[in-house]
């Protein structure tokens, strides 16, 4: 007879367990070394848990509830990640099936895509007089080459024989693009999608500790202005769980629209 | 549709040269085919003379590589040709067009959609003013006589090799064409589908009065000879020309048993 549960079963259960002792414990003593000055997972969980209890809590501008700050957080990331998709899926179909195009956009996308976030910054301000606006900018501005780049080069590596379906039945423009390009391209569009998300996560905290207001990043920033370390680390816990469950969301799509 | 159609008389003797006497379908004039490699100019097919009648079956014999599936692409129009030039129904072949319809080698089905969907969106790009029922009439008329119709909706990945084959003839037939180019059509299919492929082939050009032209590629010889007037063989490359061209002196309909056991 075939056993039901076999080591392999628990393997994941007890590798994750695994993970989180090493975490804990890797933290732990970094807060005995540092006398607490890091506080200790525990004394992070008092905090942690606290703030989860009332997570949308609100007491005027400067003290809201850490849901609302993610909250406010996620709609400048996807504003900005949003925007950023809407220019790059395009441009990059156009890069990625013309040789042309591709010549003159390239070193563009090049020299712009290592810049730094933060250096944006001043601009978007300039440009919409608002941090606000500034922040959503950031956001777009680095999220947009991911998907960019993998767009393009999902287009350019259409296989031939797809190309010859479309030439031998006369497809259209429309028909090609539709039918053709964007189905072939769509799990490199997405892989891109997956990049630019993650970028955009990482890029929201540094952009809203320099914009003020609400956010996650913000909270970050006020915490370590109130000392309050626990808050941080409380904070750093959620930003990489968020993270991964964005990243998580875009794996998803990735295998939903796998064709092969 | 019945095998009647097949078995209707016709007076054979006669009928290879009254296929001979018809208006010619596909003109290959003197066509050369290279190729631009990292390794220099590579001349795949030279100084390649064919003419085939209309409603003629013309088989196409040659070793692997020597340049079949190059010298049906120029027929295409989806290899233009170094120098010559090919004319098909009338007018110098520029590039593909839908009075010649193509089964590629390697089946060149669109991975992300379905069986139906493959056949439905040539269809549609071909046939322009027909409306939707008429098109998907069309659609379910070709899927079912390759015996596809209940596999409509799986994704070619789904599909064994001769299953896309199959789809792959279906999407050929069903936009109608004048001119059938098939590139080794059967090759992957096994002795049993392949036999009736053949009788769905015969039966297909029968129907429309023999008045559609086939050229298709294979390596079977029985094949060839089974359903072609003329096999084309070809010497092998590089710069292959035509060896030889053979004719079928077999009458219609044949009998693939007689061919077995009563080779010509
Ligand atoms: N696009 C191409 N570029 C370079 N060489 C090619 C190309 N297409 C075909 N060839 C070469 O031309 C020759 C004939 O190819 P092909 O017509 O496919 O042969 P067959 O169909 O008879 O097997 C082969 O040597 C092949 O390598
Ligand atoms: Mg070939």
């Amino acid at each position: 007879m075939k056993k039901l549960f076999t080591i392999q079963t628990y393997l994941p259960i007890l590798f994750g367990i695994g993970s989180a002792v090493l975490l804990l414990g890797a933290w732990w003593g970094v807060s005995i070394l540092t006398n607490n000055e890091i506080p200790t997972p525990l004394m992070t969980w008092a905090v942690f848990s606290e703030m989860l209890a009332t997570p949308f809590y609100d007491n005027g501008p400067n003290d809201k509830g850490i849901g609302n700050q993610l909250v406010s957080s996620l709609i400048r990331v996807f504003s900005g990640f949003g925007a950023g998709s809407l220019v790059a899926i395009p441009v990059g179909l156009l890069i990625g099936s013309s040789k042309t195009a591709f010549r003159l956009i390239n070193p563009i996308v090049q020299i712009l895509r290592p810049v730094s976030p933060l250096a944006w910054f001043p601009l978007g301000l300039l440009a919409f007089k608002a941090a606000e606006g500034a922040t959503i900018f950031i956001i777009f501005i680095t999220s947009v080459w991911p998907t960019l780049i993998n767009t393009a080069f999902g287009v350019a590596s259409i296989p031939q024989d797809h190309k010859n379906v479309a030439k031998a039945y006369g497809f259209s423009k429309w028909k090609y693009i539709t039918k053709v390009i964007i189905p072939f391209a769509l799990p490199h569009i997405i892989t891109g999608l997956r990049l630019s998300i993650g970028v955009a996560w990482m890029v929201i905290v540094a952009g809203e500790m320099l914009s003020g207001g609400v956010g996650i990043g913000f909270f970050v920033w006020d915490s370590w202005n109130a000392l309050s370390l626990e808050k941080i680390l409380s904070a750093i816990l959620i930003i990489g769980t968020v993270g991964l469950l964005l990243d998580k969301g875009f794996d998803w799509l990735q295998k939903r629209f796998a064709f092969a | 549709m019945t095998l009647n159609t097949l078995t209707a008389p016709i007076d054979s003797a006669s009928e290879f040269h009254k296929i001979q006497s018809r208006p010619a379908s596909i003109e290959v004039k003197d066509v050369s085919v290279s190729f631009k490699t990292p390794k220099g100019v590579f001349t795949a097919i030279k100084n390649i003379d064919l003419t085939i009648k209309k409603g003629e079956i013309v088989a196409l014999i040659g070793h692997s590589g020597c340049g079949k599936s190059t010298l049906m692409g120029t027929i295409s129009g989806m290899t233009a040709p170094t120098s010559g030039t090919v004319i098909a129904n009338g007018s110098v072949v520029k590039g593909p067009r839908p009075d010649r319809g193509i089964v590629f080698q390697n089946y060149s089905l669109l991975p992300w959609f379905s069986v139906y969907k493959n056949i439905y969106e040539a269809v549609d790009s071909v046939f322009k003013n027909k409306t939707a029922a008429e098109k998907r009439e069309i659609v379910e008329e070709n899927l079912k006589m390759v015996n596809l119709w209940t596999h409509k909706d799986k994704l070619p990945g789904q599909l064994s090799g001769g299953m896309k084959q199959r789809v792959a003839i279906a999407r050929a037939f069903s936009i109608n064409p004048t001119i059938l180019l098939l590139d080794e059509p059967f090759g992957a299919l096994d002795a049993l589908i392949k036999g009736s492929m053949h009788i769905e082939l015969l039966k297909l050009w029968n129907m429309d009065n023999r008045n559609k032209t086939i050229v298709m590629v294979t390596h079977d010889i029985e094949e060839a000879i089974f359903l072609s007037d003329r096999v084309v063989v070809m010497n092998n490359g590089p710069e292959a020309t035509i060896k030889e061209i053979v004719e079928v002196p077999l009458s219609r309909p044949r009998n693939k048993k007689a061919i077995v056991h009563d080779p010509v």
